[in-house]
């Protein structure tokens, strides 16, 4: 049957189930977890596979899921929970990875589909872009580039799928684990700087002061001087820390770092990103009231 | 010139009007049960085993007319059933053949959701074969498409982009995945029942 005689309708069907079997050649079923399958993509023909970190919940014993059916095993190279990563390694040669696109090439409305493999077989989803909006920070701290959501169902096992445009490329992956309740999508920029990250050091590096704070509204005089509401407070403090040396104590409001304003928990963890690491930088405190500043040398979270 | 979208929207309600004039409300006395669909001119018609609570159900079809209609094959462990109504001329679906539905196909389930008569959900098949794990499903083929299967709905034919059957809706899984038997067991059964006649 001659699919450009037939109506649009079963052209766009005829193309969908097409884009799905294409990308399906690099989408495996990690198997990582009691619970159940999820999937993952291939990211490179030395046999790297991408996937999401919760997913993953052992370190050993991971196996795949290959398009021909075949299983093999892999290892775990790193996680990155803060972006819901998880990279994998399995022998090379055997999987090859999909036509990947960035997130600027997407508007609103347009159609995407999701493609999984949680069973042996694979699974998909359609549906369009909701909402595309800039670089955002996970509420584990971590940052992607861009804010990708759509209303693709995302059924058991589709944590680790890979969004898949019109024109057949994967835009990122997928996971419901980032915010709770919701479909979001994993940006190809973010998934090259992780995977970069965790080849090069098993995990992602995060900065780290040695403190214990918690949300705290500032004092009213404080508070408009510096024109922000809250800041952390110091409720305790390791001994020959980052902050104990930086001469932090415990009843301090922490009020900014490295001169940006700290008013939440992820102000904080974002300014403590891998660049941050043994870094000098200023850190201002209200303590007695004033806006004290002081300096401090950040560490490594080991 | 009409858009891409337009011609979307043209093939998609032509697809729903065609489907719509051959499918039946099947009821067991008093209560409503389900739908059905129409195979053969002649009043051969489908639809899910647990619709049919009667040896004589009775049939509305679209056109409104109502027949008592007499179950001829039955197969419970796919929830399939035929029945036969004595009419000729009647519009009829066809079954799917040729290259098998595939995930990202698109299809749509016209039936009788709470009543609604010949109302229709559209979407893409998930998934098929016979690999589920999820525990509702497993063990055998199944057509799964993320289309909003209701109650009322049992029995309906999934069909796809040109209205042929896919399959024949048969269980909810969730608020978005709506099951159907595969057509190949809708034949096997039509194909054992037609020999009997």
């Amino acid at each position: 049957m001659n699919v450009d005689n037939q109506g649009v309708l079963a052209q766009l069907s005829q193309a969908l189930a097409a884009t799905v079997e294409a990308v399906g050649q690099s989408v495996v079923r990690v198997e990582g977890r009691r619970r159940g399958a999820a999937s993952g993509i291939a990211w490179a023909e030395d046999g790297l596979v991408l996937t999401a970190h919760h997913s993953v919940q052992r370190d050993h014993d991971l196996r795949l899921g290959l398009p021909n059916g075949e299983g093999i095993d892999a290892e775990l190279v790193g996680r990155d929970p803060s972006t819901d990563l998880a990279l994998l390694r399995a022998p090379g040669g055997v999987l090859q990875p999909p036509a990947w696109a960035n997130v600027d090439t997407l508007r609103v409305g347009h159609l995407v589909l999701s493609v999984g493999r949680p069973t042996a077989a694979l699974q998909a989803g359609l549906g369009i872009v909701s909402a595309l909006d800039q670089a955002w920070r996970t509420p584990a701290g971590g940052k992607v580039e861009a804010y990708l959501q759509t209303d693709v169902a995302l059924y058991p096992g589709f944590s680790g799928s890979a969004l898949v445009d019109a024109e057949g490329r994967v835009v990122g992956m997928n996971t419901s684990a980032l915010m709770r309740g919701m479909s979001l999508t994993v940006p190809v920029a973010t998934l090259r700087e992780v995977v970069e990250t965790l080849l090069a050091h098993g995990r992602v590096r995060r900065g780290y002061l040695g403190v214990g704070v918690q949300p705290a509204k500032l004092p009213p005089q404080a508070a408009e001087a510096l024109g922000q509401k809250t800041g952390l407070l110091v409720v305790s403090i390791e001994s020959d820390g980052s902050a104990a040396q930086g001469g932090l104590l415990v009843g301090d409001l922490i009020v900014a770092l490295g001169g940006e304003p700290v008013r939440h928990l992820d102000d904080l963890m974002f300014l403590l990103g891998s660049d941050a690491i043994d870094a000098t930088v200023s850190l201002n405190v209200v303590r007695g009231g004033t806006v004290t500043p002081l300096s401090v040398t950040v560490s490594e979270r080991t | 010139m009409t858009t891409v979208l337009q011609q979307l929207n043209a093939d998609l309600a032509a697809v729903a009007e065609d489907t719509q004039r051959a499918i039946v409300q099947i009821k067991n006395g008093r209560r409503g049960a389900g739908t059905g669909l129409l195979v053969r001119a002649d009043g051969l018609i489908v639809t899910n085993a647990h619709v049919v609570r009667r040896r004589d159900p009775t049939v509305t079809l679209a056109d409104g007319r109502h027949f008592h209609a007499d179950v001829v094959g039955y197969d419970a462990a796919r929830d399939l059933a035929v029945l036969s109504v004595e009419a000729e001329a009647l519009p009829a679906l066809t079954l799917r053949e040729g290259r098998t539905i595939q995930p990202g196909d698109w299809v749509m389930g016209v039936g009788h959701p709470w009543g609604r008569v010949g109302a229709s959900t559209g979407g893409v098949i998930v998934g098929v074969g016979s690999h589920w794990t999820w525990r509702p499903l497993a063990g055998k083929a199944w057509v799964v498409a993320d289309v909003h299967l209701r109650p009322g709905h049992s029995g309906c034919p999934l069909v796809d982009a040109l209205g042929r059957v896919v399959g024949v809706g048969t269980m909810i899984v969730g608020p978005n995945l709506g099951v159907a038997v595969p057509a190949s067991a809708v034949r096997a059964l039509l194909d054992q029942v037609l020999r009997a006649y």
